[in-house]
C-alpha cells in the first residue's frame, strides 16, 4: 500500500460504485472484490467510512416542525373542501 | 424502469383509511395529513429553500392529493404517489423560476487528489458515535450542504437518504431509470461528504472526540 497505488484502475473503479457498495445493490462477488480491496487500500477505507458516516447522518437528520399556523390553515382548507363535497 | 408501474394492488398501512375516504368519508382526509404533512414539509423545505414556498408546495400537494385520491389504484404505495405529485409540484415551480441552468457534478471533482489529498486515517467525524457527531451545528451544517446541491442531485439525495425511498422508488417517483437515480446520488453524497469534511477539518471549535 504506497502511496502511488492509490490511483490505480482498481481505486477508481470502487470509487466509482462506493454508494451502490453501501447500500449493498452489489453482488456478493464485487462486494468480496471491494472489501478485499478497502483492506489493503487505506485511501479507499477512509474513502468508504467518511462517505458511509455522510450517509448516516442524513439518514438521522431530525425533521422540522410545520409551522402551526401553517398547519391549522391547511386543516381548514381541506375542511372546507370535504364538507362542500366538491372532491372528483 | 420508469414506466415500470405495477398493475397489482399494493395494500399498504394507508390502505384502509384512504377505502374509507373514497367511500364518502371526507372528513378522515385529516388524518391523512396528520401522516404526511411533517414529511411533505421537511421534503418540500429543503427543495425550496425558502418557508413561505414550502408552505404553498404543501398546499399544493395536498389540494392535489385531495383531488385526485378517488382515482389512486394502489399501483404504488400511497405514500409514494404523494411524493410523486410533491416532487412534481416542485419541479412545476422551479421550471417557473429563472435560474441559471443546473451545474453537472462530475465524479472526478470528489476523487481524491495525489499526494496530499488521499488521506490515509479514517478522521474522527467518521469513527465515533454517531449520537456523539449529530448536535444542533452539524444539523444546520448538513441542511446548508443540502440546500446548495443542484436541484437533481438534491431531489434524488433526499428520496433516497432522508425519506428512505429504494433506488426502485425514487425513479418511479421521478420518472428516471434506476442507473441515473444511482449516479446522481453517489455525486451528491460526495458532494456533501465534502462539505462535512471541510467543515471538520476547518470550523469545528471543539474536536468531536
Ligand atoms: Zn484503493
Amino acid at each position: 500500500m504506497t502511496e502511488s497505488n492509490h490511483h490505480h484502475e482498481k481505486c477508481r473503479e470502487l470509487f466509482e460504485r462506493l454508494s451502490e457498495y453501501l447500500d449493498r445493490e452489489l453482488d456478493e462477488e464485487t462486494c468480496s472484490e471491494i472489501e478485499a480491496h478497502i483492506d489493503r487500500c487505506e485511501p479507499c477505507k477512509v474513502c468508504m467510512k467518511t462517505l458511509k458516516r455522510t450517509v448516516d447522518v442524513c439518514r438521522n437528520l431530525k425533521q422540522e416542525q410545520v409551522p402551526p399556523d401553517f398547519s391549522r390553515h391547511l386543516r381548514e382548507l381541506i375542511g372546507q373542501l370535504a364538507e362542500g363535497g366538491k372532491r372528483g | 424502469m420508469p414506466q415500470n408501474w405495477k398493475p397489482e394492488i399494493k395494500k399498504d398501512e394507508d390502505y384502509e383509511l384512504v377505502q374509507a375516504i373514497n367511500a364518502g368519508r371526507a372528513d378522515r382526509f385529516e388524518e391523512l395529513i396528520n401522516r404526511y404533512e411533517q414529511k411533505i414539509y421537511n421534503f418540500s423545505l429543503r427543495m425550496c429553500n425558502d418557508v413561505q414556498d414550502a408552505e404553498d408546495m404543501v398546499q399544493e400537494t395536498f389540494l392535489n392529493v385531495f383531488k385526485y385520491l378517488g382515482g389512486f389504484r394502489y399501483e404504488t404505495k400511497l405514500k409514494n404517489w404523494i411524493y410523486r405529485i410533491a416532487a412534481s409540484a416542485c419541479i412545476k415551480r422551479r421550471r417557473k423560476s429563472k435560474f441559471a441552468p443546473e451545474k453537472e457534478l462530475s465524479l472526478d471533482e470528489f476523487m481524491p487528489g495525489e499526494g496530499e489529498g488521499a488521506p490515509r486515517e479514517i478522521p474522527d467525524w467518521a469513527n465515533v458515535p454517531l449520537d456523539r457527531l449529530l448536535d444542533e451545528e452539524l444539523s444546520s451544517i448538513v441542511k446548508a450542504g443540502i440546500d446548495s446541491l443542484p436541484d437533481k442531485y438534491r431531489m434524488i439525495l433526499m428520496l433516497r437518504d432522508i425519506e428512505g425511498f429504494s433506488t426502485a422508488e425514487a425513479a418511479q417517483i421521478l420518472d428516471l431509470t434506476e442507473s441515473n437515480v444511482k449516479v446522481r446520488l453517489h455525486r451528491a453524497r460526495l458532494y456533501l461528504r465534502d462539505r462535512l469534511k471541510d467543515y471538520f477539518d476547518h470550523d469545528r471549535i471543539e474536536s468531536p472526540s
